[in-house]
């Protein structure tokens, strides 16, 4: 393994992180409020980073084995410094809690411990959003785009960070890629602030909530998160944006380069759609007539808001959907395993690795039918090699295993089954609430030390898709030969 | 430059790590599903999985848009098609590579018919640089330029050469010839020599001088070889066949050892005054029973690289003047330099520099194009002809003691009308001179970039 070669593409990652922490310092000193926080980590980041990068190694070469180990460490170093300026501010005093919460931010879980936000300071809010659109798109794929790279093996990092089935690159240079990736996010969140901004809300609020709608995140600087501005016309905003990220991002690189067929064809976005379109529909009918003195109008948004919250996996919320009845939790349970499309900032399984599956389980149908057909398994009219489809089912049992083995430890801070599996699956699948005690009107505050390491860990792993986190903490990545 | 290449061989990918390092947009296309995953591990290029003549895969690559398409796969039939497909989706400039012997007469036709830009044979480029060496086998290899009228030629220097120890300055005053030294490799690292570098024994040099004046060089230091006038060739394949062909033209006598019957009867047929053996050129009897002793050239031209290696080895102990030895795998060749072996001659590497020097010419910049490339001690240094068709302001006129050029770059020659001169400090570039400059980075698209 080439340790100085990590070591150095770590170093330019925490470098990254205190140039990024600059901005909402420059938040505090407009809001005339402490910078200290801020300006202290960036120091120890500097201290570290520095060391690390004065000079570039040698041998430049990294393998699939430390582009995972890379990105892996690279996350958890970020958060574990990320963490800091909510330490050092007094903000969150206890250090796992603020690692829970930037951990939260980063993979765009949106996972709170704190029981009210609204006393905090505003620059320190504004990191914590912030961190949410700093890890929607990674940021390494940010150093790829930012960086010269010399050669194609950083590869290996793009693929470690970018979820979804099938992982390529949109034109055959990557630092191009990552440039255009970058252009489509920055565009879209800039263009969600503005239509905030046009309904009436301040410019502070529309910012924060166009990072946490652009990285999927769903952080709130209100204790009643969107719901809590009265504002219907905010409500579809976010919603339709929430809509928008979680569509793969390739479909804006196809309407880009005006390929409108292409994507008139993708049969995971038509899904999608679909998807969304029904489910509305069924808690839309569902919520208004069980629940008293609600409205038909009424009832669309907050089921429309709703859905799209849960299945783009942000985990904004405009009702208590805790109270809302089963059939609609239900629903939305689902679409917390489900989460969005693949090349999106969205977590959860992804519609098109679901789909992949289910016709991989029809396909062993037929075949137990008429045992000597040959027959392949099609996405977006394109064959799958066996390895893509292997690899998607494996994702699935590693998923399922990890959310039933946590869900298991956790239990043993004593809290009720359906608190415990949603807090687990919300973590897993980087949504944010769950029902029960960690509905949108709960927190994540009462559970133990150890749960929460945990939790943050889960976090992680879902956000990379378990292969790089994996990697890392599998004794066989170490050895030396 | 938009550029797609179809077929991921040996070839293929060579190019394909090389231009991608130029900063091109590169687009592979490959039916195989794993060389394409293993190249795109490696270099920053896009993969496409099937068949280069398929028009949908064409479409997918981007070939409506692209600016070049080189179609490298093992199939001739099939370079051709896609070639031709591609031109008609908008492709501007495309390259086949056809190496079958028999489609070298259509290649004409085909330039025109299908649109071709041109066509490369790795197998009749390795004979032709084969013969070149043959011709004048004092050097271990040799390149020419402007129509053969500047020779660049490589060499080992030998334990106990009388050039040991001396610096370029002394060379240059005891030997009254027209030369430059323009490139050295020691210990796998190429320079570029100042006036003051002192040449040592094992060092592999590079010299540019005229034509006429290149065999009074290599005389004057001792280690002059007259030129071959009977060969011994093991190995009967398709460079064996071109070779053959130049070799009748330059009635040099040759034996071929080939293995396989049916080939026999071939090479037998189309070149009567051949002596053709069956047998095993593997073995050692069968060398000695042909005359490897007597014989002025040995070559080993065999599909296998380590065979070609080992009985190369074997002929140097026999004291044959020239041996050359063909080896297909580029990573061999620094290993079998090390074992003693000067003459290898690659098929993949003088393809890689016909194809580079294809692309950049086509990126060339305003007032000089490049005429010819050659990737010179075993690819680590460049050796560029370019014509200057205008005058570029900032470098023709000026004396090169005023231009300094920059680190790594080196005027070897210049060439005008019919005078070719090695420059000195106080000779400066013109209009409508060729110009060879030796570089030891990659990338020289015109005279510009010397600076």
């Amino acid at each position: 393994m080439n340790y100085r070669m990590i070591g150095y593409l770590l170093g330019i990652v925490l470098l990254i992180e205190a140039g990024l922490m600059l901005i909402p310092a420059t938040v505090s000193l407009i809001y005339g409020e402490a910078t200290m926080p801020f300006l202290a980590t960036v120091a120890i980041l500097l201290a570290i980073a520095i060391p690390l990068t004065v000079k570039k190694p040698k041998n430049t070469r990294i393998y699939a084995r430390d582009g995972f180990i890379t990105v892996a460490s690279a996350w958890i170093l970020l958060s574990a410094f990320g963490a800091l300026p909510f330490v050092i501010g007094g903000a969150i005093p206890n250090y796992i809690d603020a690692f829970f919460e930037t951990v939260s931010g980063f993979t765009t879980t949106g996972s709170t411990i704190l029981r009210e936000v609204e006393s905090l300071p505003r620059g320190i809010l504004f990191w914590r959003s912030f961190t949410h659109w700093v890890g929607g798109m990674g940021v390494l794929v940010f150093m790829l785009a930012i960086l010269p790279s010399d050669n194609g093996r950083a590869m290996y990092l793009l693929r470690a960070e970018v979820p979804g089935v099938t992982k390529g690159k949109l034109v055959p240079k990557m630092r191009q890629s990552a440039l255009i990736l970058y252009g489509i996010y920055v565009v879209l969140t800039v263009i969600e602030a503005i239509c905030l901004l046009c309904t009436g809300m301040p410019l502070y609020d529309s910012l924060v909530n166009a990072f946490a709608t652009a990285g999927t995140g769903g952080f709130s600087v209100k204790d009643g998160s969107i719901g809590a501005y009265g504002n219907p016309a905010a409500e579809w905003v976010v919603a339709v944006f929430m809509l928008i990220f979680g569509i793969n991002f390739n479909i804006y690189f196809l309407l880009l380069v005006k390929r409108f067929k292409d994507i008139l064809k993708s049969e995971e976005l038509r899904i999608y759609i679909i998807i969304c379109t029904v489910a509305t529909a069924v808690i839309a009918a569902n919520i208004c007539t069980s629940i008293s003195g609600l409205g038909v109008a009424d009832s669309i948004r907050a089921a429309f808001f709703q859905v799209t919250a849960i299945i783009s996996t942000t985990g904004f919320s405009t009702a208590d959907f805790n109270l809302w009845p089963s059939l609609s939790k239900t629903v939305l349970l689902i679409f917390m395993f489900l989460g969005a499309c693949t090349g999106s900032t969205s977590g959860g399984l992804k519609i098109s690795r679901v789909i992949l599956v289910i016709k991989n389980a029809f396909r062993s149908v037929r075949k137990t039918i008429s045992p000597r057909s040959v027959s392949v398994v099609r996405l977006e009219g394109e064959v799958l090699s066996e390895d893509t489809v292997k690899s998607a089912s494996n994702h699935i049992t590693v998923y399922l295993s990890i959310l039933m083995i946590s869900t298991m430890l956790i239990s043993i801070d004593g809290f009720d089954f359906e608190t415990n599996f949603t807090a687990v699956l919300s973590c897993i699948s980087n949504i944010g609430p769950g029902f029960g005690a960690v509905g949108p009107m709960g927190s994540f505050a009462d559970y133990s030390y150890f749960s929460k390491l945990l939790l943050s860990l889960v976090m992680l792993a879902g956000r990379l898709e378990f292969i790089p986190i994996l990697v890392l903490f599998s004794p066989s990545a170490w050895k030396k030969h | 430059m938009n550029i797609i290449i179809v077929g991921c061989g040996t070839v293929g990918s060579s190019i394909c790590t090389q231009l991608a390092c130029e900063e091109h947009d590169i687009t592979i296309v490959d039916a195989d599903r794993d060389t394409l995953a293993e190249i795109a591990n490696n270099s920053d290029v896009f993969g496409v999985v099937g068949n280069g003549a398929d028009v949908s895969v064409l479409r997918k690559a981007g070939a409506e848009h692209a600016d070049l398409l080189i179609a490298v796969s093992p199939n001739d039939e099939l370079n051709i098609l896609c070639c031709a497909a591609a031109r008609k989706l908008g492709t501007k400039h495309t390259v086949a590579r056809v190496r079958n012997p028999e489609y070298a007469g259509l290649l004409q036709i085909l330039k025109d018919e299908m649109s071709l830009s041109f066509t490369i044979n790795p197998e009749l480029a390795a004979a032709k640089e084969i013969y070149r060496i043959l011709r004048f086998p004092s050097a271990a290899k040799i390149d020419t330029f402007c129509h053969g009228r500047v020779e660049l030629a490589q060499f080992t220097v030998a334990e106990g050469s009388p050039i040991c120890g001396q610096t370029l300055i002394d060379l240059r005053k005891k030997h009254s010839v027209t030369f430059l030294v323009c490139g050295v490799v020691r210990e796998g690292r190429a320079y570029i020599p100042s006036g003051d570098f002192c040449i040592a024994a094992g060092d592999s040099v590079c010299v540019t001088a005229p034509e006429k004046e290149i065999s009074k060089f290599f005389k004057s230091i001792g280690v002059y070889k007259n030129p071959v006038k009977n060969v011994l060739i093991v190995g009967g394949g398709r460079t064996a066949y071109y070779l053959l062909e130049m070799l009748r033209e330059g009635k040099i006598d040759a034996s071929v050892i080939e293995g396989d019957k049916a080939r026999c009867r071939e090479l037998v047929e189309d070149f009567k005054n051949c002596t053709v053996i069956n047998d095993n050129g593997t073995r050692q009897e069968t060398l000695l029973e042909a005359g490897i002793e007597k014989a002025d050239a040995f070559l080993a031209l065999s599909d296998v690289d380590e065979e070609n290696a080992i009985i190369s080895m074997y002929a140097k102990t026999q004291n044959v003047g020239k041996v050359v030895t063909l080896i297909s795998r580029m990573s061999y060749i620094d290993f079998f330099k090390n074992a003693g072996l000067d003459s290898i001659v690659s098929p993949r590497s003088s393809t890689t520099a016909q194809i580079l020097r294809y692309v950049r010419s086509m990126a060339a910049s305003h007032g000089s194009s490049i005429e010819s490339l050659h990737k010179i001690m075993d690819g680590r240094l460049e050796a560029v002809e370019l014509s200057v068709t205008d005058d570029i302001e900032g470098i023709t006129g000026i004396p090169l003691k005023t231009l300094r050029p920059r680190q790594g770059v080196l005027v070897a020659c210049i060439v005008r009308r019919n005078e070719v001169i090695i420059p000195s400090g106080d000779d400066a570039i013109e209009k409508d001179d060729r110009v060879i400059v030796v570089c030891a980075d990659s990338g020289i698209e015109g005279l510009r970039d010397i600076l």
